[in-house]
């Protein structure tokens, strides 16, 4: 049985290489794993000024929203809750005093969103220094529990993070061996790969790294110095950002060579920097214990009954009344153009990339320097002067074995930084799918009369009352909220799920405000008294009925002759749907189909 | 609805009469080039699968069959298929019964529009558009239709490029245009250039080899676009751009019998458990996951908690700047066009103000888009698109915040290792001009695009049908290779090859490209501990089943110092794998041991034990006795050390077990 397993496994392969083309394979590269270790201190309790939420309250808002967006779209990635500077201590061996693991290493579940929930707001802080309390710290020992955690976790981790939440600059107040332990710890833990980041928060007087947590966090990838020159943070907007920018793993879909010409590979690596995030397939669970059920998938012969080998099986397709049969590997092999890769065919002024030809969504290239010595430097070179010059490279890419190519405009993006030195655009090239012919549809456009001046500018009033900045994040996927709220209040047996807001919902009311006038000024400019656009087209269908009612029903039906005639000539296909069941009907075949094809089988 | 299902109708009239067997001397006769194109040019249509009828009439013939056969007239003409869809029957008899014959005959035309207008059936033809027609030339007759999209706007609106003949579609809807038409070609054939698409044998097929791009009939979608409450604007939807598949899927057959009925799927559920016990379709319920948890939900719950809206909608949220919404933000996989209904030119004004003043103020409506009442709504922007002979809007579906992944990147040019110099920049500018896709016109207004993409039918699917056409003739044979016109659609032009070789040549100089070595293999633990040769399939087995991986192994990478994670292990491997000198490696040890002991914690201790324990270990097997000083070193540490942390929990029995 187990080798049945596989092979049928095989088979279905395609679709899953179709998922992974989006969402990167965890199979191979082992699970990201990311820890909130979180100072618990007093400090971390005072409030704001004018009911500004404390520092660890602002933590627990983004730890939960982390939370969240963790179990909507990664949520095999394992992630923990630790505090230091607590009075209580609680961690797997108790052998660390003033750290408190709250969520040890794991996925993250709906029981865990509420214990997160639990600690925000005035009754969290309470709740807080109930069970934790706030003691001394040492952050050395905090550290050293963090990397147990680590340990302990028998699965591959393949991208481990750990950030630390904290306003005091100087934790130990200048005891040096606690210091010097800390900073030994942290070496560890980034010896054995892990990235320690510092969201360090606002306190009164400014948060200096330099004294003690310069040490303590991981030197950034460039080197550039960015983000220890970073001001702390007081805002939760800006701690979102900051968190959401670095709790994502960047995981190539792919790494392939962009081939300029002969010898000359660059290795780039493809990112998804937006893919649609669907409601999750349904599982399976059996009634009786609600564990989850596997799916096996047969092949078997009818007459025999016994399972079909792989050998046994071919494939085939019916173009004009011939079935057309092939091997298994042959179906594959006719997809095959060339190798993956990226292949340069030239350059183009960027007014010849269309906003029409979008196919699918774009994707992302940056360098491997890893791969290929010196990619990143032709690349940078590339990047700089296509976006000098306003040109795009256009390649052909076959992004995977077996895939055929498409052709992709390389579009270069220049990286872009705001006033806290926060990349918000990386530099690299957006690639761009491009269509064929056959995607593109023909079109027959209506002869209309275009608008007078006064019209359109009436128009433009309107337009600019409702303008706004769009903000791509800005808008919430008001199924999958209302999908995961349900699941949520199902999870915690709550009595009704959470409210969303349905973000795309227009604000009618609002518009209609802000219009005021305008709207009736425009309508009165276009159309003419009377006419109604919401009750148009069902008065015209009204017409419609009156005129055509007469000969539409008695129709479906064609004498027996020319029936025949039309088999004999196999054209069949000619007639609708409700002729030809009436014609079954006629000839004593009983249907159950609609579609024609079927209807003209018989 | 019925009325607009316009499809065409085709008379393929072919010359098999005595002049079609001469030929130059080494030159194939026209009779076997025309047959070729006819054969060619049915199977694009078998392909197609659309319901185009074609209509097969000989001349030439040393027989007459056709319905105008009177009185001697219409002589030596066989209509030898009436208007039907194509099949490969039809290609098998024009491969088998289709030969040359001794006769002549004129007047094929009258009988070719016969036989596009005598249809048996009392059927009513649309659209008549193309009609096609050997003669001594072969020629593919087009009504003019609409200007293929909206491309490149002038200078590009010219007919689509040989290689889709007879690709429009809803066009004359009156068969007397078409025989005006036909009227005209004849007129026009005299005249010899007065017409485009007159090709010869070869020509045709090197034309025809092409199979027909996929097409669809575009979809009406009628609704209203809305602004507040008040406005609202009647409008029409249309796809315009989408990734097309192919309309056949694969099916599973039985290799002997080739009947997909002697297969049989069956998906069967079973527990996790080690005897894998099935379980009945109707014992299982629906669920989900929420991060760890798996939550029961009923289908019927589910449709009552989810989210509901009112169905098919088209509402401005509001109107943003166009450079706020990037390119390589969009989403989805199609473009959709908005049109203003036919019959209604008071919403075509409207949409034509609202238009113009989006593209007037560069500026986009955010709209929320819902198809029906079963699809989820969308968030996307709506374009303004002003072109010669119309206007529209453009939607395209933006992201959501939960498909946005937002990734940072090192910074390039902030690197100075990385940033290349002016040379390089430079050879990387000569590189971008002689490879321009783009060449000037003369009158310089216009630049000319020598490689567009949207005109290359999918490769894939060209492939697909050649393949498949390949083995429906030929059963049994080996697929042929590609064919060569299409692997040269695919590649960089000759113009272009021919310019950048130097620029090429310049970049390879400029700049070095060193493939790295992988380091993969180094990095499986196997070979860390050297234990490659002794066991090397076991080890390898279990190195792929992952699982029990410890955190440790998978970060090492390799060994190359006593690090402070774990030195004993650290210490321990480089012994076995005595890349560094004995000495050395020990050296190293005894510096994390002080620096353990140094730290003054419990902790810290256990670890230097371990650390001692691992030493002793080592200099037992290797036996070197210039270990012997530092052993004594550090006896004198550890005694020292036990009464200055006296009542710690390193007892002295385990201070004891150590030496």
């Amino acid at each position: 049985m187990a080798e049945w397993n596989a092979y049928y496994q095989n088979e279905d392969e395609d679709e899953e290489q179709e998922e992974g083309e989006q969402s990167g394979d965890y199979k191979v590269t082992g699970r990201d794993s990311l820890v909130f270790l979180v100072d618990a201190s007093k400090e971390m309790f005072i409030k704001g000024e004018d009911g500004e939420p404390s520092n660890f309250d602002m933590t627990m808002q983004v730890v939960r929203s982390v939370y969240t967006s963790k179990i909507i779209s990664s949520h095999r990635d394992l992630v923990a809750l630790v505090f230091y500077g607590t009075e209580q201590s609680k961690n797997p061996r108790n052998s660390f005093k003033y750290v408190y693991v709250y969520h040890d290493l794991d996925e993250p579940g709906a029981k865990r969103v509420q214990e997160v929930d639990a600690l925000r707001g005035e009754k969290g802080a309470r709740l807080a220094a109930e069970t934790m309390g706030s003691g001394e710290t040492s952050l050395g020992d905090a550290l050293w529990c963090c990397a147990n955690l680590y340990s302990d976790i028998k699965l591959r981790l393949s991208h481990k993070r750990l950030m630390i939440f904290t306003c005091r600059d100087e934790p130990h107040r200048g005891d040096s061996a606690k210091d010097r332990q800390a900073r030994t710890k942290a070496s560890d833990l980034k010896e054995t790969g892990v990235i320690i980041d510092l969201m360090h928060l606002m306190k009164p007087g400014g948060f200096d790294v330099a004294p003690f947590f310069r040490d303590i966090v991981s030197q950034p990838e460039d080197e550039s110095e960015l983000g220890l020159h970073l001001e702390p943070c007081d805002k939760l907007e800006d701690l979102q950002k900051r968190v959401r920018a670095k709790e994502q793993k960047k995981r190539a879909m792919a790494r392939l060579n962009l081939c300029l010409g002969e010898g000359i590979n660059v290795a780039v690596g493809i990112y998804a920097t937006a893919v649609t995030a669907r409601k999750p397939a349904a599982i399976r669970l059996y009634r009786e214990t609600n564990e989850p059920v596997r799916s096996k998938t047969r092949t078997f012969h009818m007459q025999t009954g016994s399972l079909l080998l792989p050998s046994e099986i071919k494939k085939a397709q019916t173009y004009g009344k011939k079935q057309i049969v092939m091997e298994r590997d042959e179906v594959d092999s006719i997809k095959k153009f060339q190798d993956p890769g990226l292949y340069l065919i030239g350059f183009k002024p960027m007014e010849k990339l269309k906003t029409h030809h979008h196919i699918r969504p774009a994707v992302f290239l940056y360098p491997e320097e890893g791969e290929v010595k010196g990619s990143a430097c032709l690349f940078s070179a590339l990047l700089m002067k296509c976006s000098e010059r306003n040109v795009f490279a256009l390649c052909r890419c076959v992004s995977r074995r077996n895939y055929p190519p498409r052709f992709v405009a390389l579009v270069p993006q220049r990286e872009e930084v705001d006033e806290g030195k926060v990349q918000f655009t990386p530099p690299g090239f957006n690639v761009i799918y491009l269509p064929y012919a056959d995607d593109l549809r023909t079109l027959d456009p209506p002869q209309c009369p275009s608008a007078s001046q006064i019209q359109v500018d009436k128009m433009k009033e309107i337009v600019s009352k409702l303008r706004f900045k769009y903000r791509s994040e800005a808008f919430e996927n008001p199924v999958i909220q209302q999908h995961y709220r349900n699941l949520e209040a199902l999870a915690l047996d709550m009595m009704a799920p959470e409210d969303t807001e349905d973000l795309i919902m227009p604000k009618v009311d609002q518009i209609n405000h802000r219009l005021g006038p305008l709207a009736e000024e425009f309508k009165d400019l276009v159309y003419p008294a009377g006419y109604n656009p919401e009750s148009k087209s069902v008065a015209k269908r009204k017409t419609a009925i009156v005129g055509g009612v007469a000969e539409k029903k008695p129709k479906a039906e064609v004498p027996e002759d020319e029936l025949r005639a039309h088999v004999q000539n196999g054209t069949l296909g000619k007639l609708t749907v409700p002729v030809l069941k009436e014609a079954c009907k006629q000839f004593g075949v009983r249907t159950t189909g609609t579609k024609k094809q079927e209807l003209i089988d018989f | 609805m019925k009325r607009w299902r316009a499809f065409s109708a085709l008379v393929l009239c072919m010359d098999v009469g005595f002049s079609m067997s001469n030929s130059a001397p080494g030159e194939e006769p026209p009779f076997e080039l025309a047959k070729k194109v006819i054969q060619k040019f049915v199977q694009r249509q078998v392909f197609a699968e659309n319901k185009d009828e074609l209509a097969l009439v000989l001349f030439g013939t040393d027989s007459t069959k056709n319905p105008l056969d009177r009185d001697g007239q219409y002589q030596n003409i066989t209509v030898h298929r009436h208007l039907m869809i194509p099949d490969f029957e039809l290609l098998e008899e024009i491969e088998n019964q289709v030969h040359p014959e001794s006769q002549q005959a004129d007047c094929i035309l009258l009988i070719g529009i016969e036989a596009l207008s005598n249809n048996t059936f009392n059927f009513t033809f649309q659209g008549i558009y193309s009609y096609l027609c050997i003669l001594p030339y072969f020629c593919v007759l087009s009504l003019p239709f609409p200007a293929e999209d909206d491309e490149e706007g002038g200078g590009d609106s010219d007919r689509r490029g040989p290689g889709h003949p007879g690709t429009g579609k809803g066009l004359s809807r009156e068969q007397k245009e078409s025989l005006d038409l036909v009227k005209h070609v004849m007129l026009s054939l005299d005249e010899e250039d007065g017409l485009d698409q007159v090709y010869t044998f070869r020509d045709a097929i090197e034309q025809l080899c092409m199979f027909k791009r996929i097409e669809r009939r575009p979809m009406a979608w009628p609704c209203q676009l809305t602004i507040g409450s008040c406005l609202s604007i009647r409008i029409v939807g249309y796809k315009a751009v989408t990734e097309e598949r192919l309309k056949k899927m694969w099916v599973t057959v039985d290799a002997q019998s080739n009947q997909k009925e002697d297969v049989k799927r069956e998906t069967v559920y079973c527990l996790d458990d080690d005897n894998e016990t099935e379980v009945k379709k109707d014992d299982t319920i629906q669920g989900f996951r929420y991060g760890s948890d798996i939550v029961p939900f009923s289908k019927v719950d589910q449709d009552q908690m989810k989210y509901k809206h009112d169905g098919k909608c088209f509402a401005v949220l509001g109107f943003t700047k166009q450079n706020l919404v990037r390119r390589h933000q969009f989403m989805g996989s199609q473009v959709v066009k908005m049109f203003a209904p036919k019959d209604d030119e008071h919403a075509g004004v409207a949409l034509s103000a609202l238009i113009r003043a989006l593209d007037e103020l560069q500026m986009v409506a955010i709209v929320r888009y819902a198809y029906d009442r079963r699809s989820n709504p969308q968030v996307g922007a709506a374009f303004p698109c002003v072109k010669q002979d119309y206007e529209c809007l453009m939607y395209v579906q933006l992201p959501f915040m939960e498909d946005l992944r937002q990734f940072t990147f090192p910074s390039l040019e902030n690197n100075k290792k990385l940033s290349p110099s002016d040379t390089q920049l430079s050879a990387v500018d000569s590189l971008i001009d002689s490879m321009m896709l783009v060449q000037k016109d003369d009158d310089d207004a216009d630049q000319k695009d020598i490689f567009k993409v949207h005109h290359i039918p999918n490769p894939a699917f060209q492939r697909h049908f050649q393949c498949l056409h390949h083995r429906a003739v030929n059963p049994g044979t080996p697929l042929p290779p590609m064919e060569p016109w299409l692997k040269a659609a695919l590649e960089r032009p000759d113009v272009i090859s021919e310019r950048c070789q130097a620029p090429l040549e310049e970049i390879k100089r400029k700049f070095p490209l060193i493939e790295v070595e992988k380091k993969k293999k180094l990095k499986t633990s196997a070979q860390i501990f050297g234990k490659d040769a002794e066991e090397p399939d076991a080890k390898k087995a279990k190195g792929d089943e992952e699982e029990d991986y410890n955190l440790a192994d998978i970060a090492e990478g390799s060994v190359t110092s006593v690090g402070s994670v774990d030195p004993a292990r650290d210490f321990r491997t480089l012994i076995k794998l005595k890349s560094l000198p004995f000495g050395e490696v020990c050296q190293q040890l005894t510096h994390r041991i002080e620096q353990l002991l140094s730290n003054k914690n419990t902790h810290y201790y256990m670890k230097s034990i371990t650390c001692i324990q691992a030493f002793r270990e080592q200099s037992v097997k290797v036996n070197k006795h210039s270990l012997s000083s530092f052993w004594e070193k550090l006896m004198m540490t550890w005694e020292f050390l036990k009464d200055e942390v006296e009542g710690s929990t390193v007892s002295k029995n385990e201070a004891n077990q150590v030496t």
